[in-house]
């Protein structure tokens, strides 16, 4: 069964199409990393899937359920813009936040004081939220989308201003929640962490879906366009040759990003120089993203030069 | 509504643990207290001071009297053998053929130099100079706005004039004194017949039971709707700018949380009541005026005191909503705080004269029945019973209608960033 079924929801704030006919499908027990330059359309996405905007159209579906009242408090959620009353105490927070989740005191207590313990926070629990420094408020936040120990739990950025310690503390957290058999799916700017953390990926930009699979799927559909080459006469070389699109160049090598067959390039370039290292690269996630994000860049500058 | 229930019970306890409701619920009562009695203290005790004066007397007769008249009234101010009020201390200013301006002069020096309060001048003809053509008396100080001294000798040389005429024209003042006896006038209710035929007493009207019940209402119906709906404005913004509401409405729907902080401020609201009137139930008992209570009144003021925290509480809810900053939201509440003015001041005009066609008029309007039909059926006769339901119907309707349309802007106001919205935008989320 999935944690979550999305099947082509939209929205459209005025005049701007926030999420295009977008589907997406989370297995249970999976991590799955949802990736996207800023204003791609994630958190609109993750506020429908929560049903805290409705879409225009589409289904929503989590936890086999379709009507929110019937999920919402099996879903453990950290929105990107989140915050903790100031004059309240750490226990009184997560207790409230807990018990809106429709949990009995005893077992919000039971799971705050091993969450707490787990995060060295123990001794904060009767401190007030405006003592907290900045990453020990995070975690506390962290906690109180766990402490109803939700089946899917949604985090929207849960690493991003953490320093590398805390980060870590919440990285090797969402794996213990995983090991239990909790679905994840996290938004994240952070590649390494999604490329580490995710079995799935999905990816959304301008509002459509541009990736979504695992991450061996992933690298192979990107695999086969770029290649890392060493040859003598080095990148002059390579200009001009016909299925080249692109060279970044690094010195001593260089990338070459292909329009064609690497097979092909390969014969055109022996042809023309001595090759000493020929190598079809595996992309990073971050390369990806790169890749099918940059364009939006270009097209701000046009729009920024148009306007001026 | 397990979840209404949670949030309500936080916004209660929230609330009623900041330091400025404890202050207001607890200290606000004693601080009147005490500013009551300061104020009675010091009515008695400001002014112990001897105040010398001079008298020039051109009658050459008045102020013999006046110094008698001084003496008593000294004594009088002197209470258990301690003062408790200024001692006037005349004294008689020989002419010495000096000139009146002279002596003015002098005397004026007098009263800078502090020998002196004041001086006062006495016309030779004040006591034969009658209809319009009376000189009037003089009086000179540094310290015009003391007003104790003058007051008094005004008072005390008319009398002696008064008298001294009397005597010339040889008529008993006494006489006079009783046959000019004014006669008191008492109001009272009108007068009944009960069911078992005898005629019920009327009831003598008091300025306490006038005045006092229904500015106890007032007041009490003012503080409470202003102390919630100014604490869900301030606990509204504080969750918008912390970032609070998403991570809530990931647990709740955006109407049980508008709901629950609604419940909150009533729980508020009947706490008030309940201190206030436990407070003014005390005050009658010692002071033997259990007449004054009536239970009905009372039900009465918790059903329009829960109507007036829903009505007032869901618009600066959902105005607050719509807001991002304090400052913003300051803005925007003007025309709702201008309507609870607007209810409040009204009532004076109700507590005038409850029964004018414009108190009748307000107690109608929806925003000002808590205020306004309240203060009618707290002073007597009282309205009739289809007057309170009617406009009780009409307040229930508009708080419905208020509850609906916050909750339609809540939902989309609670999630917005950056600029407020304009008058037509939120009039466009309420039918989105």
């Amino acid at each position: 069964m999935n944690a979550i079924a999305v099947q082509g929801i939209s929205k459209r704030f005025g005049e701007h199409q926030a999420v295009d006919e977008v589907s997406i499908t989370v297995p249970k027990g999976s991590i799955y990393g949802f990736i996207g330059p800023n204003g791609s359309g994630k958190t609109t996405t993750i506020r429908m899937i929560m049903n805290i905007l409705v879409p225009d159209s589409g289904t929503v579906s989590v936890l086999g359920h379709t009507r929110a009242s019937d999920f919402r408090d099996d879903v453990g959620y950290l929105p990107e813009e989140r915050g903790l009353y100031k004059k309240m105490t750490v226990g009184r927070v997560l207790r409230y936040y807990g018990q809106l989740k429709g949990k009995p005191i005893t077992e919000i207590d039971k799971e705050m004081k091993e969450w707490l313990a787990r995060l060295q926070l123990s001794d904060w629990a009767d401190k007030k939220v405006e003592q907290l420094s900045k990453g020990m408020a995070q975690k506390v936040q962290f906690i109180a989308s766990v402490i109803s120990q939700p089946e899917l739990l949604i985090l929207d950025e849960p690493f991003s201003g953490l320093d590398p310690v805390n980060a870590e503390a919440l990285k090797d957290a969402v794996l213990e929640l995983r090991s239990r058999g909790t679905t994840i799916v996290f938004s994240t700017h952070d590649m390494n962490a999604a490329e580490r953390l995710c079995e799935r990926i999905f990816m959304i930009f301008k509002g459509r879906t541009v990736l979504d699979g695992t991450l061996d799927e992933i690298q192979k559909e990107y695999a086969l366009d770029t290649v890392r080459v060493r040859v003598t006469g080095g990148a002059p070389m390579l200009t001009g040759l016909p299925s080249v699109e692109s060279v970044n160049d690094h010195g001593n090598y260089q990338d070459v990003r292909l329009t064609g067959d690497p097979q092909a390039f390969l014969q055109q370039l022996v042809q023309k120089t001595a090759v000493q290292q020929f190598e079809i690269k595996k992309p990073s996630l971050h390369d990806i993203f790169v890749r099918i994000a940059r364009p939006a860049e270009a097209d701000l500058t046009a729009a920024a030069l148009g306007a001026n | 509504m397990s979840r209404v229930l949670i949030v309500a019970k936080s916004e209660f306890l929230t609330l009623v643990k900041t330091k400025a409701f404890i202050i207001s619920i607890i200290l606000m009562p004693v601080l009147m207290g005490a500013f009551f009695l300061f104020m009675s203290f010091a009515a008695r005790n400001i002014d112990v001071e001897t105040r010398p004066f001079a008298v020039i007397d051109g009658t050459g007769v008045l102020f013999e009297p006046l110094r008698a008249a001084a003496t008593v009234r000294n004594a009088q101010a002197i209470t258990d053998g301690e003062r408790t009020g200024p001692e006037f201390v005349p004294s008689k200013v020989a002419t010495d053929m000096r000139s009146s301006d002279d002596l003015k002069l002098e005397l004026s020096e007098q009263v800078r130099t502090k020998k002196l309060f004041a001086f006062v001048e006495i016309p030779a003809d004040v006591i034969t100079a009658t209809g319009g053509g009376v000189s009037s008396v003089r009086y000179y100080a540094e310290n015009t706005t003391y007003e104790p001294l003058p007051r008094w000798l005004q008072a005390a040389l008319n009398e002696e004039i008064t008298k001294l005429r009397f005597d010339g024209a040889g008529i008993d003042q006494d006489l006079i004194a009783r046959l000019n006896t004014r006669i008191p006038l008492s109001t009272f209710g009108l007068v009944e017949r009960t069911t078992d035929g005898t005629v019920t007493e009327a009831v003598e009207v008091d300025e306490l039971a006038r005045a006092l019940v229904p500015g106890f209402f007032l007041i009490l119906m003012f503080m409470t709707v202003m102390t919630s709906a100014q604490h869900l404005l301030n606990a509204i913004i504080e969750e918008k700018m912390s970032k609070i509401s998403e991570v809530l409405l990931g647990s709740v729907t955006p109407v049980q949380l508008l709901m629950g902080k609604l419940f909150g401020v009533v729980g508020v609201a009947l706490l008030l009541t309940f201190v206030y009137f436990s407070g003014a139930l005390y005050a009658l008992f010692s002071s033997g005026r259990w007449d004054l209570f009536d239970p009905a009144l009372l039900a009465w003021f918790v059903v329009f005191v829960v109507c007036a925290a829903l009505l007032y509480g869901s618009v600066f809810l959902a105005l607050g909503s719509a807001c991002s900053d304090l400052k913003d939201a300051q803005s925007m509440m003007q025309p709702a705080i201008i309507l609870l003015l607007l209810a409040y001041m009204g009532s004076f005009v109700v507590i005038q004269n409850p029964e004018s066609n414009i108190a009748i008029g307000m107690s109608f309007f929806p925003t000002m029945t808590p205020f306004a039909m309240m203060l009618r059926m707290a002073m007597p006769p009282g309205p009739p019973m289809w007057h309170v339901l009617l406009s009780l119907a009409g307040l229930i309707g508009t708080t419905a209608f208020c509850l609906w349309a916050a909750s339609r802007i809540f939902r989309v106001g609670i999630l917005m960033q950056g600029k407020a919205p304009t008058l037509p935008e939120l009039l466009k989320w309420i039918r989105a």
